[in-house]
């Protein structure tokens, strides 16, 4: 009965072993293969097999996961319930490529439905239990990114990206207020009388969004600085950070734009960077590394954990009661991309007033706004959608208000929170609120002028 | 038989009589995401297995209405619903079309006073249970994919849950369903009829034959669940053992209690072992003299679980069981269904590190006879892996799926290296299935179970083991299928058809 009796027993593949141990038998590493040969690429390879060759092994630890836990945490899934939308769709095409069977002509379209939330990566098995020990992470984004890139380097554009990204180049800004034209002469236009330098050790870098379309938010954030005492200053010549180019595909076009921010930087002096927003964030502390390695010395710091250390430190302290039901909504690239959770409860949880009635950072990972991934310029329908259902969530819990911590979320969640009689508000303006500021600026809406993807043309 | 470009054509024409454009899907990547299971799959013929096109119904009538279609113009239906069976049952096999019921997801009534539920077919259990948390109820089906596997393939599959001791599995779970037939026509099917009815003795018990056909009787839409107090406590103890015997004497002792509480036992081999000490971030990291182990779980109120708990620990102590404490004992168990797709410990017999796809085979047997099965299966699975680094051993489980412990669900799992795979690995693998297959007969085990049985290779026993009942199968299928359009070429059911079979 016991297992290891009987013949075979001195046969090493017979037993239990741990493949690659110092002390298995030689003789298993010599038995001959009748089967595996080492990769090749096919003569002649296709320029989608090319692309693919340094996808595969990534594609196949999840087309060989078989099991697609991934799924029901995607936001594009759950509003569209479509299997060829799925994050395991997006590396099974990349198998398909491998084995000659599609082209990136075929699948391009396909890679529209993805926020870049990161859920999915979270969520893989690959991912929960072996961290990257094997360098098999699973990594979605990366290949979602990736394949958008490779379909604008062959030609294959999607309409409503491509006159974005043309628009962004030649305002140096995006055109988050459609055909209203932002430009230099105006993208300071939101600090206006609250007297701010320009230059210096460190800046405040303000995303387009905030910049043009909710300018409450870095109103709001300026001004718990000042009061903070923390010494900073603007940037000369601010444009994009890049961070959407490289998200839809234009990749050239996004190294141009942080190279000519990191110029800029280097001109004023900057040593520091204050973000206050997660898309940025993300480029500043992936993106810029990768394209500028160790020349990139810049210290990126995030505004929500600043003001949380400064409220710990004792410099802010709210204290104007702010008489809301609240629920905060973790931006996905803050919670689910970086594993910032804590501190923005840590700022709500100071705020006198609120009735905070959380929701845990994991089940979060199936929240999302929609806003992510230049899914609201090619189908804000979907976007639209995303948003709706967050708000189905937030109005379970009988909140009156869902906090975010992020520009791009908040003006798709703003606008489903219209119907679902929710107010949407940032996390930034709610502390300044209690900190008896006085904000002003606009939190976008009748003020602006459409949805983020609303003018195309 | 894919069908031809204008015949195509003609069935597109056809189903927009019923569908919206948005909900039919011709696209290449539309059509390769969908032929693909978690179940071996021979990667470099994906092209073979493709369906013709995909159709994203809402409603019963949508379903219906496609099917009526299909049976009409003879073009095959494959359902498919997560897309995580790994008994093949969602792969087209002859072109046609694939309905993708992942849009039916409503919740469409819970009826809090009768304990039921009754959602479309295309509802995620963790969704649902999401829900019914609000509630303080559950819906305790448990399959190893319950992250992300739907309602409807529950049934079409029929398959066990990892809790089916304490709470029954599919089939006990579900009361009742809407079941389109295969020629269009609509159904409610129940134990006889009903609908939120658990016995019922009108006619002949219609509801077993509609569950676990593997799509090839249908399609069901819509279906009515028994629900359960969420629980108040649940108890998941690990043990170790220094040898197989003890571990394998005591798990047999914890299923035959007959604790109330009990849910289900997990017996651990020493391949299972020696494969989850590969990687110790993965796993309970495990010293060298633990040889196997065993898993007990107790579901229910805090004060019947706690002293059921004392007895089974009573019980695993007197089988020289090691406990390896509440951390790992929660956490692993918690983590279940994570763990078992872990696809990362691929190695070649060298020790590379490979992606290698999880694969399983597995049988219903007897608790008597699991030593034995359990030896010949990991002497299979070692002549593959003699031959070839393609294929790697991962170890067994077993697990109770009867209250009483009379049967084990068995599993062998074997890693394969896809970017490898071509006709000759392929067919070394298929004849391991029929092989792994015709051990679990030879023992008088069933391999009707829910990983196999129907897909290539272990398919070919199928007859051998049901007898007389295959011909009943096909009789049936005959009946209800004139036209041979669900799921056709599975199960070996296109036998039905062939000349000189009864009419």
């Amino acid at each position: 009965m016991t297992q290891l009796d009987g013949p075979g027993a001195s046969d090493p593949v017979s037993v239990p072993f741990t493949p690659g141990m110092r002390d298995n038998p030689e003789e298993l590493a010599a038995i001959p293969d009748e089967i595996v040969r080492a990769h090749v690429l096919p003569p002649g390879p296709t320029r989608s097999q090319e692309f693919s060759e340094q996808w595969r092994n990534a594609a196949y630890s999840c087309f060989s996961s078989g099991h697609k836990f991934c799924r029901e945490v995607c936001p594009v899934t759950q509003v569209t319930r479509n299997e060829s939308w799925t994050p395991t769709a997006f590396h099974a095409n990349v198998v398909a490529m491998d084995k000659g069977e599609m082209t990136i002509e075929e699948i391009a379209a396909d890679y529209v439905n993805c926020t870049q939330c990161g859920a999915c990566e979270l969520r893989c098995p690959n991912t929960l239990f072996t961290g990257d020990f094997y360098r098999f992470r699973t990594r979605t984004v990366d290949v979602v990114k990736a394949v958008r890139a490779f379909a604008v380097e062959s030609g294959v554009h999607q309409p409503a990206w491509q006159s974005w990204n043309e628009r962004t180049d030649e305002r140096s800004h995006e055109p988050v207020l459609g055909q209203t034209a932002v430009s230099q002469e105006h993208v300071r236009d939101w600090s206006d009388g609250l007297d701010l330098p320009i230059g210096g050790e460190t800046v405040l870098f303000v995303d387009c969004e905030a910049a043009f379309y909710r300018t409450s938010v870095p109103r709001a954030v300026a001004q718990i600085l000042q009061l903070a005492g923390y010494e900073f200053g603007l940037m000369g010549n601010q444009w994009c950070c890049g961070g959407p180019a490289a998200e839809m595909g234009y990749v050239d076009q996004a190294k141009r734009f942080a190279q000519h921010n990191l110029d800029d930087w280097r001109s004023t002096g900057t040593k520091r960077l204050l973000v206050l927003d997660p898309h940025d964030y993300i480029s500043f502390t992936e993106d810029y590394p990768k394209y500028f390695g160790a020349d990139f010395d810049i210290e990126v710091v995030l505004v929500v954990e600043l003001f949380a250390e400064l409220i710990r430190e004792g410099k802010l302290t709210p204290r104007v009661p702010v008489e809301r039901a609240i629920t905060y909504h973790d931006p996905c690239r803050l919670n689910k991309r970086k594993g910032i959770w804590k501190e923005p409860r840590e700022i709500l949880r100071s705020i006198p007033g609120l009735d905070f009635k959380d929701v845990d950072r994991v089940t979060q990972w199936s929240y999302c706004s929609g806003g992510g991934g230049g899914l609201p310029v090619e189908k804000p329908e979907l976007t639209a959608a995303i948003s709706a259902s967050r708000l189905e969530n937030a109005a379970r819990l009988d909140v009156d208000t869902l906090v975010s911590a992020c520009p791009w979320s908040e003006r798709p969640l703003g606008e489903a929170g219209e119907a679902a009689d929710i107010d949407v508000v940032d996390i930034h303006e709610m502390l300044a609120e209690s900190l008896g500021i006085e904000v002003g600026g606009s939190r976008g809406g009748s003020e602006g002028s459409g949805a983020r993807g609303g003018d195309r043309s | 038989m894919t069908i031809a470009v204008e015949r195509l054509d003609e069935l597109v024409t056809a189903l927009r009589t019923v569908l919206r454009d948005e909900q039919i899907l011709t696209s290449k990547p539309d059509r390769y995401n969908r032929a693909r299971v978690p179940a071996p799959f021979p990667v470099h013929r994906w092209s073979e297995r493709l369906p013709d096109l995909a159709v994203l119904p809402t409603s019963t009538e949508e379903v219906a209405g496609v099917v009526r279609i299909a049976n009409d113009l003879r073009v095959p239906v494959v359902p498919r619903d997560g897309g995580t069976g790994l008994t093949d049952g969602a792969v087209p096999l002859r072109g046609g079309i694939v309905v993708d019921v992942k849009r039916m997801n409503a919740i469409k009534e819970l009826d809090l006073a009768n304990r039921t539920v009754t959602v479309g077919t295309g509802i995620n259990m963790l969704k649902l249970n999401e829900q019914l948390a609000r509630h303080g109820l559950f819906y305790p089906d448990d399959p190893a994919s319950y992250p992300c596997s739907l309602v409807g393939g529950r049934i079409g599959t029929s398959g066990w849950s990892l809790i089916g001791s304490r709470y029954g599995h599919t089939r006990d779970l579900v009361l009742s369903f809407d079941h389109v037939l295969p020629t269009g026509e609509v159904m409610h099917v129940g134990d006889g009829v009903g609908h939120k009815v658990s016995k019922s003795s009108s006619g002949y018990q219609l509801k077993h034959l509609f569950m676990g056909h593997q799509g090839t009787l249908g399609i069901a839409t819509a279906a009515t669940l028994k629900l359960f107090p969420k629980p108040e406590a649940e108890l998941s103890p690990f043990w170790a053992f220094d040898n197989y015997d003890d571990a394998y004497a005591c798990v047999g002792a914890l299923a035959r209690a007959g604790a109330a509480t009990f849910a289900g036992a997990v017996l651990f081999d020493e391949w299972k072992v020696a494969y989850l000490r590969r990687d110790d971030e993965a796993y309970i990291p495990q010293p060298g003299d633990v040889r196997a182990l065993v898993c007990a779980v107790m579901y229910g109120y805090e004060d019947e679980v706690r002293p059921a708990g004392k007895r089974l620990f009573r019980i695993a102590k007197e089988h020289g069981a090691r406990y390896l404490g509440d951390e790992i004992s929660q956490g692993d168990w918690a983590a279940r269904h994570d763990r078992y797709a872990t696809p990362l410990h691929g190695r070649t017999k060298a020790g590379q590190v490979v992606p290698m796809s999880w694969h399983c085979e597995d049988a219903a047997i007897n608790y008597t006879d699991l030593p034995s099965v359990t030896k010949s299966w990991h002497e299979i699975v070692a002549d593959l892996r003699r031959r070839t680094d393609v294929f790697d051993d991962w170890g067994m489980f077993a697990y109770t799926s009867g209250s009483t412990g009379v049967d084990y669900l068995t599993e062998i799992d074997v890693g394969i290296w896809e970017q490898q795979l071509d006709d000759r690995a392929w067919e070394m693998w298929v004849k391991a299935k029929r092989d792994l297959a015709a051990v679990a007969l030879a023992h008088h085990g069933s391999i009707s179970a829910c990983h196999g049985s129907c897909r290539e290779g272990e398919v070919d026993l199928v007859p051998d083991e049901l007898g007389r009942g295959f011909d009943v199968m096909l009789d049936i299928k005959r009946a209800l299928d004139p036209n041979n359009i669900m799921n056709p070429g599975k199960y070996l059911l296109d036998r039905a058809y062939e000349a000189g079979t009864r009419s």
